[in-house]
């Protein structure tokens, strides 16, 4: 079984790996990069060459392209100690066209234009543009000179994988930081030092805290192992989707808090979330200077809200809680009143749901609570449960219908099993049989799907979500696709597929648990 | 005892009548049971229920009006929804109002909708273009599906490569592959088409290849293979038969599934460039917050609603008829 369960994972890992190779296919190969600046206004403000730079730097942000403007190239020669700064001086400028260059300048150029060009990247040389036969340059028309070339897709799916999980540790920090080190202290200096609460903290790590405990789910908190899922350059700008999802929302939770250097004041700052900034403490303003003691200054700020996978996950569960206490009798009802009043009802609400489209019976909902009153918006402010309300109702009822169809179904295939008949004939009750036989065995198929419902609310519901303004977690596909932010794409869709092959694995596991009958490891045959 | 039979009624002689009968070799190879034609046993068991006449007389006049009523009254999508466009008092009528206003005729019967344009009309060219939708997104992906389903459960080599193919594919998220071919490709009819169908095969070649994988390794197949018979005739004559209801009732989930899809794709703006009924519901969907103009957000709802649930219900029975153990 676990040799089993191994390669399973192991074939399961592969076809993630896969499916993200393939979106990033489609996002940064099949897609028209132009398209980011259909709605970006900086784009129309540059003028003719400085376009085309800005054209490169933005596709490069976006991650489409590797992109050496000359500049670079020359300052890299200075850092390296190969050219000295009078040199540099020399040949930085280059001229209008190519046979204006300065000598120095020309043979820079060919170096950087050879070296490029044998990486497999594109040299490009943009001729100065001045107005009539002066030497003024025209608005952005500067002569440039760049190389770029597009990201092979094997190391852009390396790098994306190797950067996944970051493991916290004491070197991983540069600069002068003091003596490197991890603490162990019982009373965390975030609570006055008084209060009993044991914290790892670490100096020369990127995290001051790496284990701490807070007043917040699930209490005991980590941050020594990180994951960056890939960085947001237009939903959530420079936020990492990891972030994006899990971090709280709404407005900020000021409580009083002990600073690092002991000072105490009411603020929403989370002590705990500091990452190190090399030379922020010397460069800081008053505040960081009179909270702080060291460069581990930057700290995100706590909300009162939950996060998005938060908000998505308590509908989503309370909702699965709900569809399944209301769909094992209803659909075991059916089954026994087959052809009868409760069956005939159920049937006509399975069709209901079945076929009618979920945006229709979803406003349906929303109309109908609108008459009884009940908030038919989701508002942080102001959170009360019963917002929660119509929202887990349009969920649960759809998958209730799901649920009944198929109990029904399997209770039904089960009633007419030859060994129910056997029974019955050999005089077992009707109660006994149907208790110890008949759902027994129906309701495993129905058990092999309970894993894909529960990990499957933390992919969020797009309608639901959007009709009643939930900040939930099922928009950030579709807002990461109207943007264009190939980095959250590739994230949220690398969570949705692990999600995906995580619940298949385990309501495999959980079904053979159930039924000691099902068993992986001699299914060859 | 009353009714004993009176011989001389026949009028024939003692010898005549007690005659032995020739043996007839012929007559005593006939099957005497009643004649048995598959398909007009489906339609015989299916007319049965009197549900099902009255929805396929819904299921005609929601054709009609689909794609005759458009091409009667000649509208064009073109020019059509803007003629009150300059009207200010044209927009948003009641029915009452707009009958008032234009005159009794049926067009108004819904009332206008935000550019003073008939709601009625607009429905019904909408259902023409998502019902179109429908229909060809399922007769592509249900006849790929199908044979590669068919030939997916038959073979196990098939099936190993088929099934890594299947998990990389369904992890693909849908929304993603839909915009990214949306917008390579300009948000057409046939680009629609294209997107739904491109991946939409393997949901269903998944879902025959299991149903072939059952039926495959029973009893009376596995007989058939010992006796000798070639496969191409047990997948024809052994497994496609039984496979009929199946696919029938596939059919009946997917038609009604492809015009959900189109409304939920044009509600969260990834849907087609032309006012389907997805695209209508979304253009109106701020109405039904309005007092007064609920009626140009529910009736493409309910119109929707009630073309999925005729095509699911009839197509949910026919598939029933269409299993053999239901003709006796």
């Amino acid at each position: 079984m676990t040799k089993y369960l191994v390669s399973r994972v192991l074939r399961g890992l592969l076809s993630v790996i896969i499916v993200v190779g393939v979106v990033m296919v489609l996002i940064y190969s099949c897609l028209d990069r132009n398209l980011i600046f259909a709605n970006d206004p900086v784009f129309s403000k540059h003028k003719s060459n400085a376009q085309e730079v800005y054209k490169m730097q933005q596709w490069e942000y976006y991650g489409y392209v590797d992109y050496v403007p000359y500049a670079d190239f020359m300052q890299q020669l200075v850092s390296s100690g190969e050219i000295t700064q009078p040199e540099f001086d020399a040949a930085i400028k280059f001229g209008n066209r190519a046979q204006q260059d300065s000598p120095a300048a020309a043979e820079y150029v060919r170096r950087f234009s050879e070296g490029y060009e044998a990486e497999g990247y594109t040299v490009v040389r943009l001729e100065g543009k001045t107005r009539g036969n002066t030497n003024k340059y025209l608005d952005g028309g500067e002569p440039r000179l760049y190389a770029y070339r597009d990201v092979p897709l094997l190391s852009r799916l390396w790098n994306y994988l190797t950067g996944l999980i970051r493991v916290d540790n004491i070197h991983a920090v540069q600069g002068d930081v003091g003596k490197r080190g991890l603490t162990f202290t019982l009373y965390d200096p975030a609570y006055g030092g008084e209060k009993f609460s044991p914290a790892i903290m670490g100096n020369g790590t990127v995290h001051k805290y790496l284990l701490y405990f807070d007043d917040r789910f699930p209490y005991l908190h980590q941050n020594l192992v990180t994951i960056s899922l890939g960085k947001s350059y237009s939903v959530n700008k420079g936020i990492d989707v990891y972030h994006t999802m899990t971090d709280s929302q709404g407005a900020r939770d000021m409580t009083m808090i002990t600073y690092p250097s002991g000072n105490v004041e009411m603020s929403a700052d989370d002590i705990h979330t500091a990452v190190y900034v090399a030379g922020s403490l010397a460069e800081g303003d008053a505040v960081v200077k009179r909270n702080f003691v060291d460069d581990y200054t930057s700290v995100t700020t706590r909300k009162m809200g939950l996060s998005k996978l938060g908000y998505s996950f308590v509908i989503g569960i309370i909702s699965v809680l709900l569809a399944y206490a209301l769909a094992i009798p209803l659909g075991i009802l059916m089954a026994l009143k087959k052809d009868k009043l409760p069956d005939k009802l159920g049937t006509v609400y399975i069709v209901f749901v079945m076929a009618v489209p979920s945006l229709a019976y979803i406003f349906l909902f929303k109309a109908i609570g609108e008459h009884l009153g009940l908030p038919t918006t989701f508002d942080m402010e102001s959170p009360t449960w019963l917002m929660y309300v119509l929202p887990v109702i349009s969920l649960a009822l759809p998958s209730v219908a799901n649920l009944m169809k198929w109990l029904r179904r399997y209770m039904i295939d089960q009633m007419n099993a030859d060994y129910v008949k056997f029974a019955r004939a050999g005089g077992l009750s009707e109660s006994g049989i149907f208790r110890s036989h008949v759902l027994k065995n129906a309701i495993i198929p129905i058990v092999h799907g309970i894993p894909a419902s529960v990990l499957g609310v933390l992919v969020g519901a797009i309608i639901t979500e959007r009709v009643y303004v939930v900040p939930g977690a099922g928009n950030l596909l579709t807002r990461a696709i109207n943007f264009y932010d190939n980095g959250v794409i590739v994230g949220v869709t690398l969570f949705y597929a692990v999600v995906s092959v995580v619940s298949v694995i385990l309501g495999d596991v959980l079904m053979s648990i159930m039924d000691p009958r099902i068993s992986f490891t001699s299914k060859e045959g | 005892m009353e009714e004993l039979i009176d011989l001389r009624e026949f009028g024939m002689s003692d010898e005549e009548l007690f005659s032995p009968a020739d043996r007839d070799e012929l007559a005593s190879e006939r099957i005497t049971a009643p004649k048995y034609s598959y398909w007009s046993s489906v339609f015989r068991v299916f007319f049965r229920k009197k549900l099902n006449i009255f929805l396929l007389v819904l299921l005609a006049v929601i054709v009609a009006f689909t794609y005759i009523y458009p091409a009667v009254i000649g509208y064009d999508s073109a020019v059509d929804p803007y003629v009150n466009l300059l009207d200010p008092t044209a927009k948003h009528l009641m029915p009452a109002q707009a009958m008032e206003k234009f005159g009794g005729e049926l067009k108004w019967i819904l009332g206008s909708g935000a550019s003073g344009q008939s709601t009625f009309d607009a429905i019904w060219y909408g259902s023409s273009i998502s019902l179109s939708l429908a229909l060809v997104c399922a007769l592509i992906n249900m006849t790929i599906g199908v044979a590669v389903g068919a030939i997916w459960g038959f073979s196990r080599k098939v099936d190993r490569f088929m099934t890594e193919v299947y998990n990389v594919v369904a992890n693909v998220p849908y929304i993603l592959l839909i915009s990214v071919i949306v917008l390579i490709l300009s948000a057409s009819f046939w680009t629609m088409v294209f997107a739904l169908t491109v991946t939409g095969w393997i949901g269903i070649a998944y879902f025959i290849r299991t149903q072939v994988i059952i039926i495959r390794d029973r009893e009376y197949n596995l007989a058939s293979r010992c006796l000798g018979t070639p496969l191409h005739r047990i997948a024809m004559k052994n497994i496609l038969p039984f496979m009929t209801s199946v696919i029938v009732t596939l059919a009946a989930t997917e038609i009604p599934s492809y015009i959900s899809y189109e409304v939920f794709l044009s509600f969260i703006g990834m849907g087609l460039g032309d006012m389907s009924l997805g695209k209508l519901i979304e253009a109106s969907q701020n109405a039904m917050l309005t007092p007064g103009w609920e009626l140009e957000f529910w009736s493409p709802v309910a119109v929707a609603s009630i073309i999925t649930v005729v095509l699911y219900v009839v197509g949910q029975n026919l598939g029933d008829a269409s299993d053999p153990r239901t003709h006796l």
